[in-house]
């Protein structure tokens, strides 16, 4: 149990699951802004043409 | 079946939604540009969750899983070399800086503005050939997985694979870089609340401090199977081993940086920032891409032994969905089933686009006399689109795997990888390159991968071996063939 690489991967373990739970939420609000900016930007370009 | 009603309104839902908005972007392809690289409107969190998404494929949760079965943890470690490859290529904008600002859509682009046309489009090819050879399993796996998952009779899984494949053909095919992007962020939203609660379930069905002692105990020989290498130290001889994890170091940087799937959101960025931002922010992701799937590979593999072995007809490869489908209660298994199936569509969508811009942009482009039309241009972008998704389903259902499912993806990969990555160094770098060197390192490069793939299945050829060998072949064919001619041969980009 004291081995240093169970510690490590204990580590990254349980920091995967903590880092995939934040980023599903806060790139989930952003990314969601990103599309509805990309989609506005797309449709201006259209109207232009 | 281990499906109920609810699990599957879950899984119809999740489809239509998919598809929904898929085809809802078709309406503001213009042309080429839209359909390939998304107008270059990408912002830096739309990026993440794209490359999140189409980097996180069923074949890489299955081939992942296989890792944790057979190596323990310390098979993840190939992902700590990922994202500290990813973090140093986005802090040091080491070869996507000068990429974006050329301004090109593809990698082979570039090499004509350095090298030659020729050797555009001869990279163009082994682009082509080393990424659909590597695609080629994706279908296969990920019907694997279902099979084993769900408990569908096996009989059905080219029927549910080619259904599945013929939906992400719609989207791509219709609305290209633009529908990928909003289908790859639903699909990120699912499969990241399906990757984080199967792993907690997992950590609670076997138990975290009995995972640890039931590996040792493996790893012992005092268990119901016996562990062939040390489950958490990679360095360890009979794991990893020093020699595989200083290819793997090389070639994870070289993936970073001329993985085409990867490179094409570089190109798609809004500018060099947003790209080195996306690159820094996504590298920790690529640890739980191994890891997490690892984790539930080494759960599978503690259940079985304590149940005195595998069930019949059950694989290191198969292990995991079975122990999935025996764990997980209803609804939940919808969920996950839900976010596997987006774990394959944003990947079969993101590969099948960017192969498809490559052959038209690499590969047929430079060969018309006579410019194309932009709606013929789009045309031929969709036919490639729709003639690899045909070549997929044929190619997956009659080729064997000679190894395990990494070794043959990476060594696959590496037919273009070393020599693409080489030229790329040399090329952006080093101002004696010329396209001598070039046509040396890309022949040279693809011959220890090709004879892996080739005599694999006969005589077996360690993986770092011949992974190892691409590269040093590819260098040296690079720096004797630019030194043999005296002056470069074209001018730099």
């Amino acid at each position: 149990m004291s081995h240093p690489f169970v510690i490590f991967w204990t580590i990254l373990t349980l920091g995967s699951i903590a880092w995939y739970g934040g980023l599903v939420f806060y790139v989930g609000i952003k990314a969601g802004r990103d599309i509805r900016e990309m989609i506005k930007s797309l449709s201006e370009a259209q109207r232009d043409e | 079946m281990t499906l109920t009603l609810l699990d599957w309104i879950i899984i119809i839902l999740y489809l239509a939604g998919c598809l929904a908005a898929g085809l809802a972007m078709r309406r503001y392809v213009r042309g080429v540009e839209d359909f390939a690289v998304a107008g270059r409107e990408m912002n830096v969190n739309l990026g993440i969750a794209s490359l999140a998404a189409t980097e996180m494929g069923l074949v890489t949760i299955m081939y992942t899983a296989q890792l944790g079965f057979e190596k323990g943890l310390a098979g993840a470690m190939i992902g700590v070399l990922m994202a500290f490859a990813f973090w140093i290529v986005g802090r040091t904008g080491f070869i996507i800086e000068p990429l974006r600002f050329a301004g090109v859509m593809t990698i082979p682009e570039l090499f004509e503005k350095r090298f030659s046309k020729r050797v555009r489009w001869l990279a163009g090819l082994f682009v082509v050939l080393g990424g659909l050879l590597n695609m080629g399993i994706f279908l296969r796996l990920g019907g694997e997985f279902l099979v084993w998952a769900t408990g569908m009779p096996p009989g059905w899984l080219e029927w549910v694979m080619t259904g599945l494949l013929g939906l992400v053909l719609i989207y791509t095919v219709l609305g290209g870089m633009l529908s990928v992007l909003v289908t790859d962020y639903l699909q990120f939203l699912v499969m990241g609340v399906g990757i984080v609660v199967t792993s907690i379930f997992v950590l609670i069905n076997v138990g975290g401090v009995d995972l640890i002692t039931s590996l040792q105990a493996a790893w012992a020989g005092n268990s119901g199977m016996q562990l062939k290498g040390h489950p958490f130290n990679p360095f360890h001889e009979s794991s990893l081993g020093w020699g595989y994890i200083l290819w793997m170091l090389v070639f994870q940087i070289a993936v970073a940086t001329t993985w085409q799937t990867t490179i094409s959101r570089v190109l798609a960025a809004k500018n060099v920032l947003t790209a080195k931002r996306m690159y820094r922010r996504t590298a920790f992701y690529f640890v739980g891409r191994f890891l997490l799937p690892g984790l539930w590979g080494a759960g599978a593999f503690v259940y079985f032994s304590n149940q005195g072995g595998l069930p019949e007809g059950i694989t290191s490869l198969t292990a995991m969905p079975h122990y999935l489908g025996l764990i997980l209660p209803v609804g939940l298994i919808g969920l996950v089933i839900a976010a596997m199936l987006a774990a394959e569509m944003s990947t079969d969508s993101g590969y099948l686009l960017t192969w498809a811009t490559v052959i038209y942009n690499d590969l047929v482009m430079p060969c018309l006399k006579n410019p194309l039309s932009p709606k013929n241009r789009l045309l031929l972008t969709r036919s490639l689109v729709l003639g690899i998704g045909v070549f997929l389903l044929f190619y997956g259902l009659w080729y064997e795997l000679p190894g395990n499912a990494w070794d043959y993806l990476a060594v696959t990969g590496n037919i273009y990888i070393a020599s693409v990555f080489t030229l790329l160094v040399a090329g952006l770098y080093w101002p004696r390159a010329n396209s001598t060197g070039a046509y040396a390192a890309l022949i040279m490069g693809a011959i220890g991968p090709l004879t892996f793939l080739i005599l694999g299945q006969k005589y077996p050829i360690a993986p770092e071996i011949a992974g190892g060998a691409a590269f040093a072949l590819a260098a040296a064919g690079m720096i004797v063939g630019s030194l043999a001619v005296s002056k470069p041969t074209t001018s730099n980009a």
